[in-house]
This record gives structure tokens, sequence and C-alpha cells, in this order.
């Protein structure tokens, strides 16, 4: 905890590794995707998670769960891709997430906005 | 691309994944890199930090991947439940069961050794020899000279032929408590190993 706050790279991680499934769960709901493809949406985004570490291990966990579904289907002629798409279980827990994140987010808000007028002249 | 990917397959077999969900798992992560090599990116794009900790990865990766594969344990009932536990993770059983029969055996070992030593040198001196109990070369450098004879009283009752019986039997004690000892740690790294394989995740 207090390396997280001393260190601004390690807040960041910390608050991505709390709703990086999330996250994947919602360029899923774009459409069907690969591992790596899911990595270029989310980086079109503008959420560079490559610094994290691999997203492969948190797509396991979500098939695991039954959160997303899988299948193997060729790519643009080349060797089968294993394709995840979001179960309707994972279609719950997203919308589900996204509210719990507002909530989170517009709290959090709130209290570093009260922090800001206190220290403003 | 290819060191990386051995790397984490090596890792994969050492955990015991089935080769079909490796292959599956090594296809995936080979043509996800090699698409990001061929867009001018790299494999560091595809895996991050990961790449420079394979093993990690791949202990990260197989353990969600193989997770459905584990046989789950029926729900036991509450009586049970302590053997229960002990099937579903056999390792710190094995280990402790190892590790008990081992000191077992190095007691009948030191045991042996002592109370045959008064009546036969032929039984005590090569377990002597192992143990360096006082009589033979001192464990701690020069110490006070001990009468060897002490030790080394030859006995009337088994002096004469099983002096040799007495002395494979202790050594044969003695092996098997090296290679109990061995065993045991052995299985205690690999189920220490396995431990915080899944505490890590």
């Amino acid at each position: 905890m207090l390396w997280c706050m001393t260190n601004p790279g390690g807040r960041r991680s910390q608050l991505l590794r709390g709703v990086l499934d999330l996250c994947l769960l919602a360029v899923m709901s774009e459409g069907p995707a690969y591992g790596y493809e899911m990595t270029k949406r989310l980086k079109a985004r503008g959420l560079s998670i490559v610094g994290e570490g691999s997203i492969y291990p948190l797509l396991g966990r979500l098939e695991h769960d039954g959160l997303v579904e899988t299948r193997r289907a060729a790519s643009n002629g080349g060797p089968p891709r294993k394709y995840y798409s979001l179960s309707p279980e994972g279609e719950r827990v997203l919308e589900a997430g996204v509210k719990e994140w507002q909530a989170t987010r517009d709290a959090v808000d709130g209290a570093l906005d009260l922090v800001k007028e206190e220290v403003s002249p | 691309v290819n060191e990386f990917v051995e790397e984490c397959r090596r890792e994969w077999k050492v955990l015991g994944v089935p080769d079909s969900i490796a292959s599956e798992m090594a296809l995936d992560l080979t043509t996800d890199i090699e698409e990001a090599e061929a867009e001018g990116g790299s494999a560091e794009d595809v895996l991050g930090s990961s790449l420079f900790d394979p093993r990690g990865f791949a202990q990260a990766f197989a353990a969600k991947a193989s997770d459905p594969l584990v046989p789950s344990v029926p729900s036991a009932p509450r009586t049970l439940s302590f053997l229960g536990r002990f099937s579903s993770r056999p390792w710190p059983l094995l280990a402790g069961t190892l590790m008990i029969l081992t000191v077992l055996d190095a007691m009948v070992a030191v045991a042996a050794a002592v109370v045959l030593g008064h009546n036969s040198s032929a039984v005590a001196a090569p377990i002597q020899r192992v143990l360096r109990l006082p009589g033979s070369s001192p464990l701690f450098g020069p110490g006070p000279a001990t009468p060897p004879a002490r030790f080394f009283m030859p006995g009337p009752l088994f002096a004469v032929n099983h002096g040799g019986v007495f002395a494979t039997l202790a050594l044969a004690v003695l092996v098997v408590v090296l290679v109990g000892l061995g065993l045991a740690m052995l299985v205690w790294f690999l189920w220490a190993r396995r431990h915080h394989w899944h505490e890590h995740q």
C-alpha cells in the first residue's frame, strides 16, 4: 500500500488489475476476438496493458468462471485461433461491473474534488 | 518467440499440463506473437513484462487453463473431511509420512549402532564411520580422547559369526534412511513448488 502511495506507476497497476477483467469483457462485447486482438482493441481505446503483464491468464480465468465462451476458427487463412466471446453470464457480470465501476468512480471523484477544494486557496 | 514458447512448454510439462492443452496454449501464443511481429511490433506487445518471466507466465497461464480438467473432490461428510483433505492434497501427507519413517529408521540405526557396538566391532564400525560417533573421527575437530574400547568391546555373544550379518543389516537401514530422507526432501520440494504456484494465482 505504501509502495502504491509513493509510486504512481504502482498505483496505476493496482487500479488496472482490479478492472482489467471488466475491460476485457467490454471489448469482447464488440464481438468475438482472440487474445492479441483484444490487446489491440484495448490499446485503440487508450488502455495499454502490456506493461501490466499478459492478458492470457486472465482470459483463462474468465473462461473457467463461465463468463466467456470459446471456439476455434481460422483467421485470414492462418492457423485456427481461439476466439473468446461473452457468455450470457458474462453479459450480466459486465453490466453489473459497469454500474459498480461508475458508482466507485463517482465516489472517488467526489472524495478527490473535496481534497482539491480544501487545498486550493 | 520459439525460445519463450519452448520455455513455457518445458514448464507446463513439469507442472503436468496435458499435452493437448499445452499444444493449444503454445499455438495461441505463437500465432499472436507472430502477428504482432508481422505488424512491426514485438513479442513484448503481446506479453508485456511477462516476456521476461516465461516460467511465471507459464504457471499463471496453465493454472487458469487447466482448472476445468482438475477433478473436483466431492463434498465429504464432516467426519471424513480430514481424510478428504488429504486425498485432494496428498503431497504433505506423503512427505510427512516419509519424514516420520526416515526419523524412525534413523533412530533404529543409531540404536543398533550403540547397542550392537558393545558387542561387535564388525557391527558398529560401518555405522560409526558414517555417523562419526565417539570412537571414530570426531565430528567437530579433535576433542577429548575417548577410549575406543568403550564402544568397541567385542562381546562373546555376537562376535563370532553374526557380526557380518548385523553389519549388513545396519548398513541397509542406513541406506533406507538416506534414501527416505532424499525422497522426503524431493516430495516436500515438489509440494512446496506446487503450493507456491497455486498461491501465486
